[in-house]
C-alpha cells in the first residue's frame, strides 16, 4: 500500500516532467520572440500543429521518427522565417494590434493549410520503436517515451540556456531585447536578430508538435487548445523570460497532471485562477517586467 | 448636421430591409448587427481609452448565459431578460475592472484574457447552471409585457435589436464627446500626464470597463434569443481575437467604423465560405492586406477622405 502510493507519486512526477518538457518547447519559442519583438503571436498553437503535422508526413517517408524530429522544425523555421522576413518587417513601429491581425491571419492561413495539406481527420504518429517500451518505476510501468521526453526536456532547456548565456548570439538576442536602438546603434544587425528569433521560436513549437504527436493523435484542434497553453506559461513566467517559461510550464503540467488526477472537475479553472493570482501579485509575471 | 442626416438615412434603410430582403440575408443582417453592438462595445475600451481587451468574450458569452437561463428558467419577458443580462454583465465588470486596471499594456490584455478563460472554464464545470459543454438550448423569445409579440417573429426580432443599437450608438457618441470622453482620450494618450491634471484615471477606466461590458452584455444577451442557444464557444478567446479584428477592420475610435468591421467580417466569412471550402485562407489574406495597405480601417480611411480641412475637430 505505502509502496503503491509512492509509485504512484514517482510516475505522476515523472508524467510532470515530461508534460513540462511537451509545453516548454512551446512557451519558450512564444516568449523569445516576444521577448526580442514585443509581438504576441497568435499563430504560435498553429505552429505546433504544423509541426506535428509536417512530422508526421515525414516520418511515414522516411521511415524514421528521428529524421521527423530534426528536419520538421527547421522546415517550420523556415516557413517563420519568411513570414517575418515578409510581413513582420514592415511594421515594426506600428502598435500591437497590426501584429495581432498578422499573426491571426497566419494562424488562419495556416490553419487551412493544415486541413487542405491532410484532411480533417486525426492522424496518429508510431512511437519510435527503440522508445516503445516501459520501464518499472518501484513496480509501476512507465513508457519509454515519457522518460526520454523528460530527459530530452532538460538538455534542451539546458542548451537554450547556454546559448542565451554563452554565445554571441545569445549575447545579441539578449541585447536586442533589452534595448534594441541601442544594440542598432552598436552595430548590431537587429533585423537578422529578429528574423532569427522568430525562426527559432517557430522551430521550437514544432519540435513540441512533433514530440507531442506520438503522446496526442496530430489533429486540427491542437491549435486552439496549445495556443492558450502557450500564453498562460509565459503570462505566469513573464513575458520575454526564459526561465520564467521554464517555471511557467512546470506549473501549468503539475496543474495538468495531478489535478486532472485528483480534480479533474476543477483543474482547467485552476489554471486560469493560478494566472490570475500570479498577474494580480506581479502583473508582469513571476520574473517578468511590467510594461 | 451632416452626420445626423447620415445617420438618419441609414437607419431608415435598415428599417426598410426587411421588405426586400429574403429571409436568410434578414437573419445574416440581425447577426452582424447584434456582432456590430459587440464590436462597438469594445471600441470604447480600445479605441478611445486604449485599454486592449484580450477577453471581450466575457462579456458577451456572460450576457449570453445570463440572458438564456433567464428566458429557460424564469417568466421574464424577452426585453427584461436582455436588460438584466446587460446590468449583470456591467456589475461582473466592476470587478474584473478593478483587478485589471491595476496593470496596463500587454498585462491588462492577458488580465482580461483570463478573466475570460477562467470564465470558459467555469461554464464547462458548472453543468448544472450552464449545461456543460452542450450549453443551454432551447432558448425562447418570451414576448413582452404589454402582449408584444411582435418580438418573438424574426422581423420583431431584428428590430428589437436595430433599435438597441441605434440607443447605443447614440449613447456612445454622446459620451465620447462629452467631458468624460476627453478624460478618456486623455488616458489614451498620456495617462500620467491626465492623472497630474488631477483626473483619477483608474476610475475612469473602471467606468468605461463597466459600460463596455454592459453593452457587450447587451450584444450577448441578445445572441442567445437570437440563436436559441448559448455555450462556451461564445466565451471562448477565439471570439475575444475576432472581434478586436472587427475593431481594427473597421477602425478604432470611430464607433462606426466597428459595426461595420463587424459586418464586413460576418458577409465576408459568408461569402467566402459559400464559394469555397478553405476560406480561411482567403479569411487569413484579407487581415494581412488590411494591416499592410488600409493600417486606418475601413470608416477611418472613409473619413479621412470625407474630412474637408474646416470641418476637422469635434
Amino acid at each position: 500500500m505505502q509502496l503503491g502510493t509512492l509509485a504512484l507519486l514517482l510516475t505522476q512526477t515523472a508524467n510532470v516532467l515530461s508534460q513540462t518538457a511537451l509545453l516548454f518547447f512551446l512557451g519558450v519559442g512564444l516568449t523569445l520572440i516576444f521577448g526580442i519583438m514585443r509581438v504576441v503571436n497568435f499563430a504560435h498553437g498553429t505552429i505546433y500543429m504544423l509541426g506535428a503535422y509536417i512530422g508526421y508526413s515525414l516520418a511515414r517517408v522516411t521511415g524514421s521518427f528521428w529524421v521527423a524530429l530534426i528536419v520538421a522544425p527547421i522546415i517550420v523555421g523556415a516557413v517563420g522565417v519568411a513570414f517575418e522576413a515578409g510581413i513582420l518587417r514592415r511594421l515594426y513601429g506600428r502598435d500591437g494590434s497590426a501584429f495581432l491581425m498578422v499573426t491571426f491571419g497566419l494562424a488562419l492561413i495556416l490553419g487551412d493549410v493544415v486541413q487542405i495539406g491532410w484532411g480533417a481527420s486525426a492522424l496518429r504518429v508510431a512511437v519510435p520503436d527503440l522508445l516503445s517500451g516501459v520501464v518499472l518505476l518501484l513496480g509501476e510501468p512507465f513508457p519509454d517515451y515519457r522518460l526520454f521526453l523528460a530527459g530530452f526536456g532538460v538538455v534542451m532547456a539546458i542548451a537554450i540556456w547556454q546559448v542565451l548565456e554563452r554565445t554571441r548570439f545569445g549575447l545579441l538576442i539578449r541585447a536586442t531585447s533589452q534595448n534594441p536602438e541601442m544594440a542598432r546603434a552598436l552595430g548590431t544587425d537587429v533585423q537578422l536578430i529578429r528574423s532569427g528569433v522568430f525562426g527559432v521560436g517557430c522551430g521550437l513549437a514544432a519540435l513540441g508538435g512533433v514530440l507531442a504527436s506520438p503522446l496526442v493523435t496530430a489533429s486540427l484542434g491542437m491549435a486552439a487548445s496549445m495556443i492558450i497553453d502557450a500564453f498562460v506559461i509565459v503570462i505566469i513566467g513573464g513575458m520575454g523570460s526564459f526561465v520564467g517559461s521554464l517555471i511557467g510550464a512546470f506549473l501549468v503540467a503539475f496543474v495538468q497532471v495531478f489535478g486532472n488526477f485528483y480534480l479533474p472537475e476543477l483543474a482547467i479553472a485552476f489554471i486560469y485562477l493560478i494566472m490570475l493570482l500570479v498577474l494580480i501579485v506581479r502583473p508582469g509575471g513571476l520574473l517578468g517586467k511590467e510594461d | 448636421m451632416g452626420a445626423w442626416r447620415g445617420l438618419i438615412l441609414v437607419v431608415a434603410v435598415l428599417a426598410l430591409a426587411p421588405l426586400g430582403l429574403p429571409p436568410y440575408m434578414m437573419t445574416l443582417l440581425t447577426e452582424a448587427l447584434i456582432l456590430g453592438l459587440f464590436a462597438m462595445s469594445l471600441d470604447l475600451m480600445v479605441g478611445y481609452t486604449r485599454l486592449v481587451s484580450f477577453g471581450h468574450a466575457a462579456a458577451y458569452g456572460f450576457g449570453a448565459y445570463c440572458s438564456g437561463w433567464l428566458l429557460i428558467n424564469t417568466d421574464l419577458s424577452l426585453p427584461s431578460a436582455v436588460f438584466v443580462a446587460a446590468i449583470a454583465s456591467g456589475v461582473l465588470a466592476i470587478g474584473v475592472a478593478w483587478v485589471c486596471t491595476r496593470s496596463t499594456g500587454v498585462s491588462f490584455s492577458m488580465l482580461t484574457l483570463a478573466f475570460a478563460q477562467l470564465l470558459y472554464a467555469i461554464t464547462f464545470r458548472w453543468t448544472s447552471v450552464t449545461g456543460g459543454s452542450d450549453g443551454l438550448a432551447g432558448i425562447p423569445r418570451r414576448p413582452g409585457p404589454f402582449g408584444l409579440t411582435a418580438l418573438t417573429s424574426k422581423t420583431g426580432f431584428y428590430f428589437f435589436v436595430l433599435g438597441l443599437l441605434v440607443a447605443a450608438f447614440l449613447l456612445c457618441r454622446q459620451l465620447v464627446n462629452s467631458p468624460f470622453g476627453a478624460v478618456l482620450r486623455g488616458i489614451r494618450e498620456n495617462e500620467a500626464k491626465t492623472l497630474a491634471l488631477g483626473y483619477n484615471t483608474r476610475a475612469y477606466k473602471i467606468a468605461v470597463v463597466a459600460l463596455s461590458y454592459a453593452l457587450g452584455g447587451l450584444a450577448g444577451a441578445l445572441y442567445a434569443p437570437f440563436a436559441g442557444f448559448a455555450n462556451s464557444e461564445l466565451l471562448f478567446w477565439l471570439l475575444s481575437g475576432q472581434v478586436l479584428i472587427m475593431v481594427i477592420v473597421g477602425g478604432a475610435g470611430t464607433l462606426i467604423g466597428p459595426i461595420l468591421g463587424a459586418a464586413f467580417f460576418m458577409f465576408a466569412q459568408h461569402q467566402l465560405s459559400s464559394y469555397t471550402e478553405s476560406w480561411a485562407i482567403y479569411f487569413g489574406m484579407l487581415f494581412i492586406f488590411f494591416v499592410l495597405f488600409v493600417p486606418r480601417g475601413i470608416w477611418g480611411s472613409v473619413a479621412a477622405r470625407l474630412r474637408r480641412p474646416a470641418a476637422d475637430g469635434r
